[in-house]
C-alpha cells in the first residue's frame, strides 16, 4: 500500500488544493446547489455545506454535508429537518467512511469461471451480459433487495414491468412488517405509527429501544430530553419505564426497569390496560374492552408470565390512568417472537386506552414506500422457488442476504441452483463474494437519490463527492440493461438517466428549494381510524429449542443489522453498555455465569436447533437469569474491517453472526422474521478470549464521577440556599451529602467560575514555568463546557463526531485489546446503586454492580477537562502542553517528544499516545481522504487529547474578526455538542455571564469531576437527577 | 532585521563570492545580455522569425522601419514587454523553479498593475489565498489578439484550457508542516502581500526572496520558518500563543 505522508496530506489540504478544486469540481459546481452560503465558486480553504439526507437507516435524518475543495469531511444534522433538528447519531457520523472504504469496487467485476476470482470487466459488456441473461426468459429473473430510496424503488417497479421480470422482493433485516400488520389489525390502517415523546409525561418502552435502535432514535432522544428538562420542569418532567429482559441503553436511561421475560410484552400491556381501565382510563371504550379482549388478561397471570411482582403492574397501571399524557412504544426487533403481532396489537390497544392515539401516537395516512412493502414471507417464497430451480437470474441490490439471512434458510444452497447472480453493491460483502457479476454502485455521498421515510416527508440525497471509482447508480445500470433488451422494453422505460427520472418524480415540487432545504417537510395527515379490539389476545411467545436460556438476539447499537460492521469507526467505538469493541459477546447474568463456572472473556458454546457459535461471555448484573443476549452485526467473512482481512486473516469472520442461531420462522400474523424464537443451550469451552474493552469496572468507588442527585434533595437544596455553611462557594450547594452516593445530594459541588481564579491558576503554573506576559494577558474568553448527565443517554454520537472532526485514528482490534484506543472523548458508564464499595487492590475486571430491576446508571462523557491547574502541564519537560490565555490546556504536537509524563499525571486519563503512524501507514487507501484538513494528523510518538475543537474556535475567530466583533455566544459549537441528540453538551465563554454555558454551569446540579484534586476543570458536569420509580 | 546579520555575515560573504564566480563562468544568457547580442547583429536582421524578434529589433533600432521581407512579423502584439517577460519567466539562470507556464508576475502585477486579489481571490476571505483557475486566466486571455498565440505561455495556457486540465504550478511559499496559516487574518491586520512574499510585482519568475526566510542566525533557510513568523508577531503585538497556529 503506498504510504500517505504527512507532507502529501498537507499538500492535499493546503493552498495547492485551489487548482484541484477548480479542475476537480468544475463539473460539481454545475451539479450542486449550495445551501447555507451560495458562493460564486468554491473558495479554497473555506467549507461549503450541502443539504442532503442520511441513508444509513430508514429514519431519513437530514444532513448538512461539510465539504472542503470538493471533498466531504464531516456530516452534521440539518437544523431545519423535523426529525433530527440538527443532530445526528453515531451511525450517521461514521457513514462518511462508507465513501472512502477500502472494500469498494473500482469497476464492474465478473467471476472468472476457472479461478473463481472476480476480474474487471467493462460496463458495456457487463450490462449486455445481464441483458442477455434477462432476455432469455424474463419471467425466470428476480429482483431482491432492501430500500434503494423512493424514486429508485419506483424505477425498479417500472423496470420490472417493462422487462416482464418474474418478481421483485423487498427485504429488510429489521423491518416494520409486524407493527404495520398490528396497526391494520387494531385500527384498520396499514400504517406505521409515529410516536411523540415530547408531549408525554409517562413513557412505557416495551423493548422498542426508543433511545437506541428504535423507530427514530435521534428524534426520540431529543424529545425525551426536552420532556424531562429539569430546569423547565421542577417536578422532573416525563418518566420513562422500560420493560425488557436486559438493561439496555434505553433501560439505562429509564426511571424504572421492569425486567420482564422476553416475549411477555403483550401480556404486560394487556394487564396494564386492564388496571388502567379499572382505575378510570378509557371510558366507555375501556369498559367494553374489559368484557372483551381484556377479560382473560389478569394481573396475576401477567405477573407470572413476565416474571415480575404483580404489585408493580398494578402500580404502573394506576399511574397510567392518572398520567395526563402517557404513551407506550411497541416491542422492537429483538423481542419479535412468533406471537409478536399480538404483543404489538396489545401495546396499540394500551395506547388507545390511555388516550394516546391521535395525540402522542399519530397514525398517518400511509404512503407507498419500499419499507412498507418489505416482506420476509415473500423472501421465503423466493428462496423456495430458487431451490426448485425456477430462478435463472437473481439481481440483488441494497442488501446482503448471504449475511443477513439465517443459515438454516439455505439461501446459499438455493443460490447454487440459480443460473446467474448479479449484485449491485458499492463495497464487497458476503453476497458479492458469491456473485457472478458485480455492478458497483456509487457510495451514498456520491449519488443522487431521495427517501420518503414517513408520510409527508421527502428527503433529497445529493452528491457531494465526485465518484471515486468507475461506478453507476442502480437506476442508471438498470436503465442500461433495459435499453440493451430491445425496443419494446426501451419504450416502456423512461428516457434520460436516473437524475432525469428523479427530477421527474419531484416535478411537482420546487427542485431548487428542495435541494437547498434538503427536501420537503410536511406534516403527515392523520388517517381515519376504526378501532377494533376484538381480535387482540396476548399469548406466550412459543419458543423452540431445548435449551434453558432464552436467546435474545438484539440489534447492536452501532453496527445495526451488520451494515455498520464495514465502518472501522463503528467497530472502534465501544458498545455503550458493555464497552466491548471489535468483537461479539454473549451477555449472561452473574448467577448463570457462576452456574456455568465462567468469567468475563471465557468462551461459551451457544447451541440452538439452527446452529452453534462460540463467543466470549460477558457476565453482568443487568440481565435476567433465564436469558442469554447476543448482539447482531458481527460475524462477517468479507471486508477489510468487517472481517479480520485487515489483520492479515482474509476470510476469518470477526465475532459471530447471531442470525446463524435462528431458524427461519415467522410471526404468525404478519409474516415478519421472528428474532425471538429459540431457547439456547450454553456450555463453557474452557477457553478464554480477552475482549477489547474500554472500561473494566462500573464501580466509581466513591469518586466524584457520574454524580446523581435525587429529585427531593434537589428541591430541598434549592430552598436551603447556602444553609449548610459549606464555605463561601457553597452558596448554591445543597449540602455535603456524605458518601451516600446518589441518595443524597451532589456531594461535592464545584466552585462556581470566578475570573479571579484564573490569576491564581496562572500563579500556580508559574511555579513551574516562567511563561512571561502571554498567560497573564487579559483575554475576553475563557472557554468552558457543561455536560448534563441528566440528558446523556450514552448513545456515543459525540464520540463518533469527535473521531471524524479531529482525525482520531481507529487503531483496530489488536491495539484496542492492548488498551490503546485513541478516543479523545469516551463515555464512562457508572453504576451508582448502593453504598460505594472501596475495593482494594487491582480488580481487573471488576464484577458488574448492576442489579436486576434497578436502574441507576450514570453515563459520564469524559474528555480533557482543560483544567485551570492542570497536572499534565508542569510535568512536560518541553512545554508541549501549557495553558493559554483563553483557558485552554494547549497541546502542541510538533513540540511533543513523547515522554508520556502528562498522560501518567492526568487524573482523568484523557490523554492518548500515538504508538504508531496510524493514519499514515496503517489506514488502507483511500481512507485518508476523509481526514479533516483543519486538524493536524498526529504522527508516531506524539501525545494528543481533546482541544475543545480549537480549530472551530479559530475559524469562528476569523469570522468574528471580519465583523469586527468578539466571538458571539453559540458561534462555536464543538463537534460533540453539535451532534448530541439530547442536547446534553453546552460550550462557550465562561467570562460572558449571559452565555448559555455560564447559565448552565450555574446550575445547582453542577460539579467538577474529581473535585477534591483541585484541578479547576473548565468542564462542569450537571448531576443526573434520580426521579425514582413511578408512583401511583 | 539588519541588526541580526552580524553572526551570519561571514557565511553570507562566502555565498556572495561563490555566486559571483558562478556568474562570471556562466555564458551570458540573461535577458538583457540576449537582447544586447541581438542588437549587435541588427544591421542584418536575417534571423527574424517571430513578432518577438521583430519587437526586439525595433527596440534596438529606434526610428527604423522593419525590413519589408519581415513584414508578416511587424505587428503590435505581443508587445515587447510581454515578449521579454515571457522569456524571463523561463530563464534557467534566474532564481526559483521553472513553472509549467512561463508566467510573469512582474508583467501582470507590476506592468499591468493587476491587484493580487484579482487572481488570488481567497486572500481576504479564506485561510488559503488560492491559485486562480484556468478559467480566470482565460477570462482575459481568450480575448487577446491572435498574435499572442506565438508566446509559449499563452499557447500552453490555451492548451490546458482545451484539455480541461489544471496547471500544475510549483509551490514557492511552502509553510513547514504543522502550521495553520490564515491569509485573511493577515490581510485584515494590514500586512502587505510583499511583507511575506517579497516584491512579487518586480519578479518575472517567482522565488523565495531572502527577506522571506529567517536570517536571524544567518542560516541559509530553504523555507519559511517559525522564528521569522514569531519575530513579526512579536513586533506587531500579535498573538504568540502556540494554539494560534498549531492545532
Amino acid at each position: 500500500m503506498p504510504e500517505l505522508h504527512r507532507r502529501n496530506f498537507l499538500k492535499l489540504a493546503g493552498a495547492s488544493a485551489g487548482a484541484t478544486a477548480a479542475a476537480g469540481c468544475s463539473d460539481h459546481v454545475e451539479k450542486l446547489i449550495p445551501y447555507v452560503v451560495q458562493p460564486e465558486e468554491i473558495t479554497p480553504g473555506n467549507p461549503v455545506i450541502y443539504a442532503s439526507t442520511c441513508t444509513e437507516c430508514s429514519v431519513g435524518c437530514g444532513l448538512h454535508v461539510k465539504t472542503r475543495e470538493g471533498r466531504p469531511i464531516k456530516l452534521e444534522g440539518n437544523p431545519q429537518h423535523p426529525i433530527n433538528a440538527g443532530r445526528l447519531c453515531a451511525r450517521a457520523q461514521a457513514s462518511i467512511e462508507r465513501s472512502f472504504s477500502p472494500d469498494r469496487f473500482h469497476g464492474p467485476m465478473q467471476r472468472d469461471p476457472a479461478s473463481g476470482a472476480l476480474r474487471p470487466i467493462g460496463w458495456d459488456e457487463a450490462l449486455s451480459q445481464v441483458a442477455e441473461a434477462l432476455g432469455r426468459n424474463p419471467a425466470r429473473a428476480h429482483l431482491l433487495g432492501g430500500d434503494p430510496g423512493d424514486s429508485a424503488s419506483r424505477l425498479l417497479d417500472r423496470f420490472a414491468e417493462a422487462t416482464g421480470l418474474g418478481g421483485r422482493t423487498i427485504y429488510q433485516p429489521f423491518s416494520s412488517e409486524v407493527l404495520l400488520a398490528a396497526s391494520e389489525r387494531v385500527f384498520g390502517v396499514r400504517s406505521e405509527p409515529l410516536f411523540n415523546i415530547e408531549a408525554a409525561d409517562l413513557v412505557l418502552d416495551f423493548g422498542a429501544e426508543m433511545l437506541d435502535t428504535g423507530p427514530s432514535p435521534v428524534e426520540h432522544q431529543r424529545q425525551w430530553a426536552a420532556a424531562r428538562d429539569i430546569a423547565a420542569k421542577p417536578g422532573g418532567g416525563a418518566r420513562l419505564v422500560y420493560a425488557g429482559a436486559r438493561l439496555s441503553l434505553t433501560a439505562s436511561s429509564s426511571d424504572e426497569w421492569l425486567p420482564i421475560r422476553p416475549g411477555s410484552e403483550g401480556m404486560l400491556a394487556l394487564a396494564l390496560a386492564r388496571v388502567a381501565i379499572e382505575s378510570g382510563a378509557g371510558g366507555a371504550l375501556g369498559l367494553g374492552l374489559l368484557n372483551g379482549p381484556l377479560a382473560a388478561a389478569g394481573v396475576p397471570a401477567a405477573a407470572k408470565s413476565c416474571g415480575i411482582p404483580a404489585a408493580d403492574i398494578t402500580r404502573l397501571g394506576r399511574a397510567l390512568a392518572q398520567a395526563g399524557a402517557a404513551v407506550a412504544l411497541p416491542p422492537g426487533a429483538a423481542v419479535t417472537s412468533r406471537r409478536a403481532i399480538d404483543a404489538n396489537a396489545a401495546v396499540l390497544l394500551l395506547n388507545q386506552v390511555i388516550g394516546a392515539i391521535g395525540t402522542r401516537v399519530q397514525i398517518p395516512v400511509p404512503e407507498r414506500s419500499a419499507r412498507s412493502r418489505a416482506s420476509f414471507q415473500s423472501l421465503l417464497e423466493l428462496v423456495q422457488s430458487m431451490q426448485e430451480g425456477r430462478v435463472d437470474l437473481l439481481l440483488v441490490h441494497d442488501s446482503n442476504p448471504a449475511y443477513s439471512l439465517p443459515k438454516a434458510l439455505g439461501f446459499e444452497s438455493a443460490l447454487s441452483r440459480v443460473g446467474m447472480l448479479v449484485c449491485f453493491a458499492s463495497a464487497a460483502n458476503e453476497t458479492t463474494a458469491l456473485a457472478d457479476l458485480v455492478l458497483p454502485t456509487p457510495a451514498p455521498l456520491e449519488a443522487w437519490g431521495d427517501v420518503r421515510p414517513r408520510p409527508g416527508l421527502r428527503g433529497l440525497v445529493q452528491p457531494t463527492l465526485r465518484p471515486l471509482h468507475n461506478t453507476r447508480h442502480l437506476g442508471d445500470a438498470l436503465l442500461g440493461i433495459g435499453r440493451a433488451l430491445g425496443e419494446q422494453a426501451q419504450a416502456q422505460l423512461p428516457g434520460g438517466d436516473f437524475l432525469a427520472w428523479l427530477k421527474q418524480q419531484w416535478s411537482g415540487a420546487d427542485w431548487r428549494a428542495a435541494l437547498q432545504r434538503g427536501g420537503i417537510y410536511e406534516s403527515p395527515r392523520p388517517a381515519a381510524l376504526r378501532f377494533d379490539g376484538s381480535n387482540i389476545a396476548a399469548i406466550e411467545p412459543d419458543l423452540t429449542g431445548s435449551g434453558n436460556l432464552t436467546l435474545l438476539a438484539f440489534p447492536h447499537s452501532l453496527l445495526g443489522d451488520g451494515s455498520g460492521a464495514a465502518l472501522p469507526l463503528l467497530q472502534e467505538i465501544p458498545d455503550p453498555i458493555t464497552a466491548v469493541a471489535w468483537e461479539s459477546w454473549a451477555e449472561i447474568s452473574l448467577s448463570t455465569a457462576e452456574r456455568l463456572g465462567v468469567e468475563l472473556g471465557d468462551v461459551l458454546r451457544v447451541t440452538t436447533s439452527a446452529g452453534s457459535v462460540e463467543l466470549a461471555a460477558f457476565p453482568r448484573g443487568g440481565i435476567r437469569d433465564d436469558v442469554i443476549a447476543i448482539p447482531t452485526g458481527q460475524g462477517h467473512s468479507q471486508g477489510h474491517f468487517a472481517s479480520k482481512a485487515g489483520q492479515g486473516l482474509a476470510g476469518t469472520p470477526r465475532g459471530v453472526n447471531v442470525v446463524d442461531l435462528l431458524p427461519p420462522l415467522v410471526d404468525h400474523g404478519s409474516g415478519g422474521f421472528a428474532w425471538l424464537i429459540e431457547n439456547a443451550e450454553v456450555a463453557r469451552t474452557g477457553r478464554h478470549r480477552r475482549l477489547p474493552l474500554a472500561q473494566w469496572s462500573d464501580n466509581k468507588r466513591g469518586r466524584q464521577l457520574g454524580e446523581a442527585v435525587t429529585l427531593g434533595a434537589l428541591a430541598a437544596g434549592a430552598k436551603a440556599d447556602g444553609a449548610d455553611g459549606h464555605g463561601d462557594h457553597g452558596a448554591k450547594a445543597n449540602g455535603h451529602g456524605g458518601h451516600g452516593d446518589g441518595h443524597g445530594a451532589v456531594h461535592e459541588i464545584r466552585e462556581p467560575y470566578n475570573p479571579a481564579d484564573d490569576a491564581a491558576d496562572a500563579q500556580y503554573r508559574d511555579t513551574f514555568h516562567e511563561r512571561g506576559e502571554a498567560v497573564a494577558k487579559e483575554s475576553p474568553y475563557r472557554w468552558g463546557m457543561t455536560v448534563d448527565l441528566d440528558r446523556c443517554t450514552g448513545c456515543s454520537a459525540c464520540i463518533a463526531a469527535c473521531y471524524v472532526e479531529n482525525n482520531i485514528p481507529r487503531v483496530g482490534e489488536d491495539e484496542s485489546r492492548l488498551v490503546r484506543q485513541m478516543a479523545w472523548l469516551r463515555i464512562d458508564r457508572w453504576v451508582g446503586e448502593g453504598e460505594a464499595t472501596l475495593e482494594t487492590g487491582r480488580v481487573h475486571p471488576a464484577r458488574s454492580r448492576e442489579r436486576l430491576g434497578q436502574v441507576d446508571i450514570r453515563n459520564s462523557p469524559m474528555m480533557c477537562q482543560q483544567c485551570g491547574a492542570a497536572p499534565c502541564e508542569p510535568v512536560c519537560p518541553v512545554i508541549a502542553t501549557y495553558h493559554n490565555e483563553e483557558g485552554l490546556n494547549a497541546m502542541v504536537y510538533n513540540r511533543c517528544i513523547g515522554t508520556r509524563y502528562c498522560a501518567n499525571n492526568c487524573p482523568y486519563k484523557v490523554r492518548r499516545f500515538n504508538y504508531f503512524d496510524h493514519q499514515l501507514t496503517k489506514w488502507p487507501e483511500p481512507m485518508e481522504l476523509a481526514l479533516n484538513p483543519d486538524v493536524t494528523v498526529r504522527g508516531q510518538g506524539v501525545m494528543e487529547k481533546c482541544t475543545f475543537c480549537v480549530q472551530r474556535i479559530q475559524s469562528a475567530r476569523q469570522n468574528a474578526a471580519a465583523r469586527g466583533e468578539n466571538i458571539a455566544d453559540g458561534e462555536v459549537q464543538t463537534a460533540c455538542q453539535q451532534t448530541c441528540p439530547a442536547n446534553a453538551i453546552h460550550f462557550g465563554n465562561l467570562r460572558d455571564e449571559n452565555s448559555e454555558v455560564s447559565q448552565q454551569a450555574d446550575s445547582p446540579r453542577g460539579y467538577h469531576a474529581l473535585h477534591v484534586l483541585n484541578t479547576r476543570p473548565a468542564v462542569t458536569y450537571l448531576a443526573k437527577v434520580r426521579r425514582g420509580e413511578v408512583k401511583s | 532585521m539588519a541588526s541580526h546579520r552580524p553572526r551570519g555575515a561571514s557565511l553570507f560573504a562566502v555565498a556572495l563570492l561563490l555566486g559571483a564566480a558562478a556568474l562570471l563562468s556562466a555564458p551570458a544568457r540573461s535577458p538583457g545580455a540576449a537582447s544586447a547580442a541581438k542588437a549587435a547583429k541588427a544591421a542584418e536582421p536575417a534571423s527574424i522569425g517571430s513578432i518577438c524578434e521583430a519587437q526586439e529589433w525595433k527596440a534596438a533600432h529606434p526610428g527604423q522601419a522593419l525590413p519589408a521581407q519581415f513584414a508578416e512579423f511587424d505587428r503590435p502584439f505581443p508587445t515587447l514587454s510581454a515578449c521579454r517577460s515571457h522569456d524571463s519567466a523561463w530563464d534557467e539562470d534566474a532564481p526559483g523553479p521553472n513553472q509549467p507556464i512561463p508566467f510573469s508576475h512582474k508583467h501582470h502585477a507590476g506592468e499591468w498593475g493587476i491587484e493580487c486579489l484579482y487572481c488570488h481571490t481567497g486572500t481576504d476571505r479564506s485561510r488559503a489565498a488560492g491559485v486562480p483557475s484556468v478559467e480566470l486566466c482565460m477570462g482575459c486571455h481568450e480575448n487577446f489578439p491572435a498574435g499572442y498565440d506565438q508566446l509559449e505561455g499563452i499557447r500552453l495556457l490555451k492548451q490546458y484550457w482545451q484539455d480541461g486540465r489544471s496547471i500544475p504550478w510549483v509551490q514557492i511559499h511552502r509553510l513547514p508542516e504543522h502550521v495553520k496559516f490564515q491569509h485573511q487574518a493577515h490581510v485584515r491586520a494590514g500586512i502587505a502581500c510583499q511583507d511575506c512574499h517579497g516584491a512579487v510585482e518586480a519578479m518575472d519568475k517567482l522565488y523565495l526572496v531572502p527577506d522571506t526566510k529567517w536570517w536571524q542566525y544567518g542560516l541559509p533557510a530553504k523555507k519559511l520558518e517559525m522564528g521569522w513568523c514569531v519575530m513579526c508577531h512579536r513586533d506587531q503585538g500579535a498573538s504568540q500563543d502556540c494554539l494560534t497556529c498549531h492545532y
